[in-house]
């Protein structure tokens, strides 16, 4: 048990979220609101690694449920005057009820590997489309959060930095340790079964059908959570922004970088991917030379991708000897499936 | 008996007066004030956010050389990612900048003004014209430039004012729209203006298209469609080109093109790329004044500069909201951030170079006073033909068809 603690970062995580929570104490600086991204992203990377690391379902349609979480909640609190609480839970449930629509279309009709990518990338983009024509949520016009009253962060869900640094320290931690406890459930079992073949996980009993959509509802909810969370963080969102591909690309980078498959990959990968665009942005701006923080920003990606194929945190396990470094993830693909 | 003063006395209180005065006194004016500017330098919208750097940048050198206010300015680039604004605004905020200039798109200076609002550090805002920026309740904001509605509403009376005036006029117009949140606050805003302001023109169609478009044929060939003697697109730049392009390829020759308040045809790579073609288009944007001496020369100075750049509006508004600032922290008589905010309530800047009424700040924090100007492309330079006041140049009204160039 320990050994399985230790393997799949538990101890690293624990002193990981305890420095974290130690943070504002002890800086002033603009720290705070990039570690607010770097939690965020994690987030996002721990609910896509649920899908992709766990049970080898390629998505790249994710910025759907940070849409629809976004817009539930501003939606919920701007037009109806509602809760943002409520608007959490009722982003949540739209998101669950999308999710399972499209896994159950996508795994009954037996829609595999890259196949089962288009549909997630396509259900987005009809999704984004939508909301560009659909006035009720602003179309591309986009849709505003009102400026913060002086109500009680805790009732408004609005306040400082400090506020969303908490908030989405928080809600890693919650989606880290649900993360952890469905791994070490049977149905973590299950889902690494299918992901390594699940022909022969389902010869075995396992109930694929059931136990995907399951992944792929409980990779939605998290992400529309932190997605409402993002939209009061942000006040502005237009369906581009939110449901569009570059933000399902982009939250994909850091549990890749960091270790598909891992618990605490998508941690590690959001430590490194975020500040990495800072400091890039940082030499460009020092510099003067425009763009020179994307060209910076790949090349180091690529040096990443190239020197530690398994990602960061494998890298970093084996490097410490101590920890033997997890089996990495493995998308089904047609051509695997069809043998 | 009266000690006389001696020359010596004379010299020995020079000399120390010298040396006093030679003591630096440590005081507000001594001390530079950190402007933070928030733009887009790359992605997307990287070329209007360059262009309002460089805006700033010239401005910041002028405020040099006229002894203005200690100015250091601190650039964060938002690349082009609305999320960046707020991320931005709190790391210039936390590295000591006492006043925020930016934005350049909405999303970016919303997400930007819910950090200023919390750090009560006050956010000037040099582009950025949907019309929800000033209706959120914010008290940190100030706009020195017009919303889409105020824009539309000026550039509806610069077009009726044209039409008016002319031998012939025309009878249908057909709006081509870029569907995006400029291009949709800007057609809903043409929408309610024009029936009000009775122009004497029916709007036979509205055509939208995709943001993204790497083809406007069919757009054109509806719009030629209609018959339409008078094409008003709402475009970005690209998109601008390419429809020129169609209706030099369809030969479709209105009696005029004129934008209704939209970004691009105005720029070098619209008149570089289009040529001759690009020639005739009219669009109504703010734009600094041809009238005012000293805009001239800071136009003129600046091209010369900058050989390649003209002297347009991302330029013109971020020069000028370095001069609004320099204004505010100069009467502040210190760089604390209530003070600053404080004085930009109480703006009131009569002579300054964009076409305009004086630069007055209302209690949403809004411009009311941003002009707008007719501009026709002439051998590739966007020349003022309206309003008269300004005017530099007579409309050439119906355009040239495009074979006869």
């Amino acid at each position: 048990m320990k050994n399985l603690i230790l393997k799949d970062g538990g101890i690293a995580a624990l002193v990981f979220f305890v420095l974290l929570a130690l943070l504002p104490a002890v800086t002033g600086d603009a720290l705070i609101s990039i570690a607010t991204l770097v939690l965020m992203f994690a987030v996002y990377g721990i609910a896509w690694n649920l899908m992709m690391g766990y049970v080898g379902q390629l998505s790249l349609g994710h910025g759907l449920y940070i849409g629809l979480g976004a817009y539930a909640v501003a939606l919920a609190t701007g037009t109806h005057g509602l809760s943002p609480w409520l608007g959490i839970l009722i982003g949540a449930a739209i998101s669950a009820v999308v999710a399972a629509v499209i896994a159950f279309i996508g795994f009954r009709f037996s829609v595999r590997g890259i196949y089962f990518t288009l549909l997630t990338i396509a259900c987005a983009e009809m999704m984004r489309i939508s909301f560009d024509n659909w006035s009720y949520v602003g179309g591309t016009g986009g849709y505003f959060l009102k400026a913060a009253g002086d109500t009680h962060p805790l009732l408004s869900l609005r306040g400082d930095s400090t506020f969303f640094y908490f908030a989405f320290l928080i809600l890693t931690a919650i989606t880290f340790l649900c993360s952890a406890a469905l791994m070490k459930s049977k149905f973590g079992y299950f889902w690494r079964a299918i992901r390594e073949d699940e022909d022969a996980a389902r010869a075995l009993g396992v109930p694929t059908l059931q136990l995907k959509i399951l992944a792929v509802v409980i990779s939605a909810i998290m992400t529309s959570i932190g997605g409402s969370f993002y939209a009061l963080l942000s006040g502005s969102l237009f369906p581009d922004t939110m449901m569009g591909m570059r933000f399902s690309i982009e939250i994909v980078i850091a549990p890749i970088i960091g270790g598909l498959g891992t618990l605490f990959g998508p941690i590690v990968g959001a430590l490194f991917v975020v500040p990495l665009g800072e400091f890039s942005n940082h030499v460009a701006q020092s510099t003067g030379i425009y763009g020179l923080n994307l060209l910076i920003h790949g090349a180091l990606l690529l040096v990443v991708v190239c020197f530690m194929p398994e990602g960061l945190w494998p890298a970093i396990a084996k490097r410490f000897g101590r920890l033997r470094a997890p089996a990495a993830a493995k998308a089904s693909t047609p051509a695997t499936e069809g043998q | 008996m009266a000690k006389q003063i001696s020359r010596r006395t004379i010299l020995k209180a020079a000399a120390a007066s010298a040396v006093v005065g030679a003591v630096p006194i440590r005081s507000w004016a001594a001390e530079s004030a950190k402007i933070g500017v928030i733009l887009p330098t790359s992605g997307v919208f990287a070329f209007p956010g360059q262009q309002s750097r460089k805006g700033i940048e010239y401005a910041a050198l002028v405020n040099k050389e006229r002894n203005g206010p200690n100015m250091e300015f601190i650039f964060a680039d938002t690349e082009s990612k609305p999320e960046n604004g707020r991320v931005a605004a709190e790391k210039l905020i936390r590295q000591g900048c006492t006043a925020l200039i930016g934005a350049w798109d909405t999303g970016a200076t919303i997400s930007a003004a819910q950090a200023v609002e919390t750090a009560k550090v006050p956010l000037l805002i040099n582009i950025g014209s949907a019309p929800q920026i000033t209706e959120q309740g914010f008290t940190q904001i100030f706009r020195n430039f017009a919303s889409v509605s105020s824009m539309i509403a000026s550039a509806v009376t610069r077009i009726h004012e044209l039409v008016t005036t002319q031998k012939v006029m025309p009878k249908s117009a057909v709006v081509l729209y870029v569907n995006d949140t400029f291009g949709q606050s800007a057609l809903a805003s043409l929408d309610a203006i024009w029936e009000k302001a009775k122009v004497p023109i029916k709007i036979v169609d509205k055509i939208g298209y995709d943001v993204r478009a790497k083809d406007l044929s069919v757009e054109v060939a509806k719009a030629k469609a209609t018959g339409a003697e008078l094409v008003l697109p709402i475009t970005r730049t690209n998109d601008a080109i390419m429809i020129v392009r169609e209706m030099v390829k369809q030969k479709y020759n209105p009696m005029a093109i004129i934008g209704p308040g939209s970004p691009g045809p105005y720029e070098r790579a619209f008149t570089d790329a289009l040529g001759k073609f690009g020639d005739d288009y009219m669009i109504c944007v703010p734009w600094w004044n041809p009238r005012n001496p000293r805009a001239k020369v800071i136009a003129e100075r600046y091209e010369k500069m900058e050989k390649g750049n003209r002297f347009e509006l991302n330029v013109g508004f971020s020069f000028e909201a370095v001069e609004v600032m320099a204004d505010a922290v100069k009467r502040a008589k210190s760089n604390d951030p209530a003070a600053i905010h404080a004085a930009l309530k109480t703006t009131n800047i009569e002579d300054h170079i964009m076409y305009g009424g004086p630069i007055r700040f209302d209690e949403k924090g809004q411009n009311p006073n941003i002009g707008v100007a007719l501009l026709q492309n002439r051998d590739g330079v966007p020349t003022v033909v309206g309003p008269q006041q300004i005017t530099m140049a007579a409309p050439a009204f119906p355009m040239r068809p495009f074979a006869g160039r």
